[in-house]
Parts: C-alpha cells; structure tokens; sequence
C-alpha cells in the first residue's frame, strides 16, 4: 500500500522526481491542502477507501506510512 | 513582449470593467511589520537591484491587432520606487491612501511595484508597504517577491525568471471547445439558483474599503482547534471559504430574505502543483467555481463538509482542466466582451464573493533588509460585481483576516452584520469556565 501510496503522489500530485520513501515527511515534500484533496480522491479511487474531513489531520498525512496505517484501520 | 498567461487575461478584462465603471485601478497591498526601521541605503540598494533585474517591474499591458493577443511589453530597467513617510501608528488608514493614490497603471509605462516604508509613531517597530496591480502578481508572486528583496543584491535566485505565458492558450479552437464543455454546462446550470451578491444595482461602486481584523496568537489556536474539531486540521481553504461564504450570506439575505441566496465562490487555486516551480511574474489561478445553496450553509460544520464535497465534485468531474480550457479560448476575446457572458447568464452577478486563505505570509523569509518580520498581511482590493472579498492569511501564529469591499456597496451595519458572523464563527472567545 505504501509503494502505491508514493506511485500516487509523484505521478499526480507532487513531482514526478521528488525523492520520497514510506517515511517522507510529505509537508516538507510540499504536500499542501490542494495537494490533500487531490490524494483524498485518488485514495478514493484506486482503493475505495472514503476519508471524512476529520481523518485529515497532520498526524496522519504526515507519510506514506502513516496514511497506509490510517487506511488499514479503516478497510 | 511578454505573452500574458490565460489568467493575466481574465484580469485585463477585470481592470477594463473596473475602469469602465469608475471603479479605477485593481491595485492590491502586502503589508510587513518589521521589528525596527531598515538602513535606508540598504532598502534603495534591494529596491535598485530588483528593478534592473526584472524589466517586468515597468511593464505595461496591452492587446495587439489583429490577433487580439495581450502581451506585457516589458520597461526599463529602472529601480523600484522607495517612498519614506512620517511616522504613524495608523497604518491601515495609510495604506488606504496609499491604494487611492498610487501611480501604478498596467496601461501605461512605469513602476508596477512601489515600496512604502512608515516607521511607527509609537515604539521601534516600521511598516513596509508593497503596492502591486492584480494583473501582473498573484499572492505567490508576491511571497517570492519578499524572497528576492531579502536576498542580498546581486543574488538573483534561480526561480525569478518571468513565465512565457501557458501552454492552455496555445490550444487550437477545436481543441479547447471540447475541453472547455464541462465547465460551460455546469455554468449554465447556475442562473436555476438565486446567486447574489453584495453588488448595489443603483447607482455606481465608489473607492476601495477595506478592515483588517487581526488575532492574537491565542485567538488564532482557538480558531486551528475549532477548525480541526470541525473540518479537520489540514482542509484550511474549504473551512475558511465556508466562513466567507456564511458571512456574505447572512448580509445578502438580509437584503434579500426571499428566495434564501445561493452563493457562488470563486475560489483561485495555483495551477502550479510544485511550490518549488511557481513563477514570480503573472497570474497562474485557476478560479473554481463552487455553489453553494443557502441551506448547506446554516452552520460552519454542515457548510465544511458541503464545500468539501463540492471541491472533490469538482476535481473529480476534471473541472478545473475544463476551466483552462475556457479561460484559452477566451484569451482573445476583447476586454469589454469578457465577462458579459458571465454576467449575463447570472443577471448581473459574476460570483458572490471573492476569497482566498493564502497561508503562512510570508512563507518563507522571516528576515528582511536585516529587520525581523513580526507581522504581515494581504489587502486585496475587489471589484463590483461582486463588489465584496474576504481573505484570510497567518504570520507568526496570528491570524489576519481582510475585509475588502467597494464603497457602495456595503453600509455600515451590514459591516457589522459581516464581521460579527464571522468573528462568531471563527472564535467565539476563550471558554469561560
């Protein structure tokens, strides 16, 4: 899930050749809040997973990681 | 020449109305509180070193025939103007003078940037203030614009090279109708509802006004609670919008009880995903367009989460694509011809409010011509229609929200029926018990 996760946010949301891994602080990275819709949607998508605005805390958007575990505590 | 970005365009065709209605120039204000005044020589070095650096600076606008395309034809390559003034503790009503009075026109030659500096008449402190037209910046221009004044002179950074325009306006006609169908539908849907704004049909808009309301840094943590509590803590644009969007609504309907408004927001969204690769120069906004029925906004809560599914309606459904789209076949459509689609379909109306939530300002520096930042905000000023804006950014822990509106258009109770919904909204007070 965390490699999907990294797919998703370099190919449509941050750049193409940001150097990420599963532990990126994603902030840093210049994940903003357009950048958060964009990923709410995407998660939406390719795993069927809907996030309430209040599941977006920066705790949880803060990596790859942190989302995947979000995301299997929700499935 | 420089051609002018689809959004640059849409901006030309703003300032044209707003000439053509007396409304004069579309200047906006950046203002910084800096801890003690700057070495004068220090100031007129950065500001000399800026205007050579970028000719743009002295730019000035104007459509070619017969091609119809605006380009910047860009100036000298002169330095920025320093203007010093007496000290004074009233800082929003200089720069209100200061709005009313620049020489910034994006028609003509000259300086499209002016430096005012006033130190305060009680204690250390001095305020910077940046004059700049809309046309040519949008807020993170502006953000990168400090960046470069806080640089030593000389030291160009690497991202200060002025944009070539887009790459929408270079879509063939046939290749943007299609594109651009999904937005026309959906604008073609919304004269069903009662969209209104703060607009006065009678008699023609005055000056720009403006209040900035500003929070202390424990105001502003309970505002980020009461956000987080009610639309989580990173969806800062929805939540904010919302807040806009209940205040504006309450006037109108107060003018207009029935049928209950519908409030339409543009909302400008960076069409640079990469904060890394934003330009300086122009305008790279795309404006959403999100309706919002006057039910959906009875509380901050229930509005959130309507403005939050309208955002996702409107990314999922490649909206925002569709309105490049637009704004691309319209790039040539003459100043006067813009908007009247627009407000022709919406009966005079273009949208209810303008709004933005431009974040940290300035993200970045935190230092300037030697002299810590304490305090900074944005004064936008807007056009009628929809003749009312409400902004939000933060520095330094502190909220700043900016009202902006022109005069007639708004009276003085409605003032105060605006800014108490949205001080009630944002922080009712500390708790009591």
């Amino acid at each position: 899930m965390e490699i999907q996760l990294l797919t998703l946010l370099r190919e449509q949301i941050l750049a193409p050749d940001a150097l990420l891994d599963a532990d990126s602080d994603l902030f840093a990275a210049g994940l903003d809040s357009m950048g958060i819709m964009q990923l709410v949607l995407a998660i939406e998508d390719h795993f069927g997973i809907a996030l309430e605005p209040t599941d977006l805390s920066r705790e949880h958007f803060q990596s790859a990681t942190r989302i995947a575990a979000l995301l299997r505590s929700k499935s | 020449m420089i051609p002018a970005t689809i959004s640059d365009c849409f901006l030309l065709a703003l300032e044209t109305q707003m000439r053509r209605t007396g409304q004069g120039r579309h200047l906006a204000a950046s203002v910084l509180v800096l801890d003690a005044p700057p070495d004068r020589a220090t100031i007129t070095a950065a500001a000399t070193a800026l205007g050579r650096r970028h000719p743009l600076l002295h730019a000035h606008i104007r459509r070619h025939f017969p091609t119809l395309l605006a380009h910047w034809h860009p100036g000298p390559c002169a330095a920025v103007p320093v203007i010093w003034h007496e000290a004074t503790d009233d800082i929003d009503a200089l720069t209100s003078r200061l709005l009313e009075s620049s020489g910034i026109d994006i028609f003509r030659p000259g300086p499209n940037l002016e430096i005012h500096l006033a130190p305060a008449a009680s204690g250390n402190a001095c305020h910077l203030i940046l004059l700049w037209p809309h046309a040519l910046f949008d807020a993170v221009g502006i953000d990168l614009l400090i960046d470069e004044l806080a640089t030593a002179p000389g030291e160009a950074p690497a991202r200060s090279q002025p944009s070539t325009g887009d790459s929408a306006a270079a879509l063939p006609a046939s290749a943007a109708w299609p594109a651009a169908k999904p937005i026309l539908e959906e604008m073609r849907g919304f004269p069903a509802h009662p969209v209104r704004s703060l607009r006065q049909s009678s008699g023609p808009a005055g000056a720009a006004r403006f209040k900035v309301i500003r929070f202390d840094p424990a105001a502003t943590a309970r505002i980020r609670d009461r956000m987080a509590a009610t639309a989580g803590e990173l969806l800062l644009l929805p939540y904010f919008a919302t807040l806009a969007a209940r205040a504006a609504h309450a006037v109108i309907r107060r003018r207009q009880p029935s049928p209950d408004p519908a409030i339409l927001l543009s909302i400008p969204v960076q069409r640079f995903p990469d904060p890394s690769r934003r330009p300086l120069f122009h305008n790279h906004m795309t404006p959403w367009s999100l309706l919002l029925e006057g039910g959906e906004l009875a509380d901050p809560s229930g509005g959130s989460k309507a403005l939050y599914r309208k955002y996702a309606s409107f990314m999922r459904r490649k909206l925002p694509a569709a309105m490049d789209a637009l704004m691309a076949l319209m790039h040539r459509c003459p100043s006067w011809l813009y908007l009247k689609p627009s407000t022709h379909y919406l009966k005079g109306e273009l949208c209810s409010l303008y709004h933005s939530h431009t974040g940290n300002f300035p993200s970045r520096a935190r230092v300037l011509l030697g002299k810590s930042i304490t305090a900074a905000w944005h004064v936008p000023t807007v056009s009628s229609p929809p003749g009312i804006g409400i902004f939000f950014s933060e520095s330094g822990g502190q909220l700043h929200t900016t009202i902006s509106w022109r005069e007639n258009t708004l009276d003085a109770a409605e003032l105060g029926i605006l800014e108490s919904t949205l001080r009630a909204d944002l922080d009712p007070g500390p708790p009591t018990s």
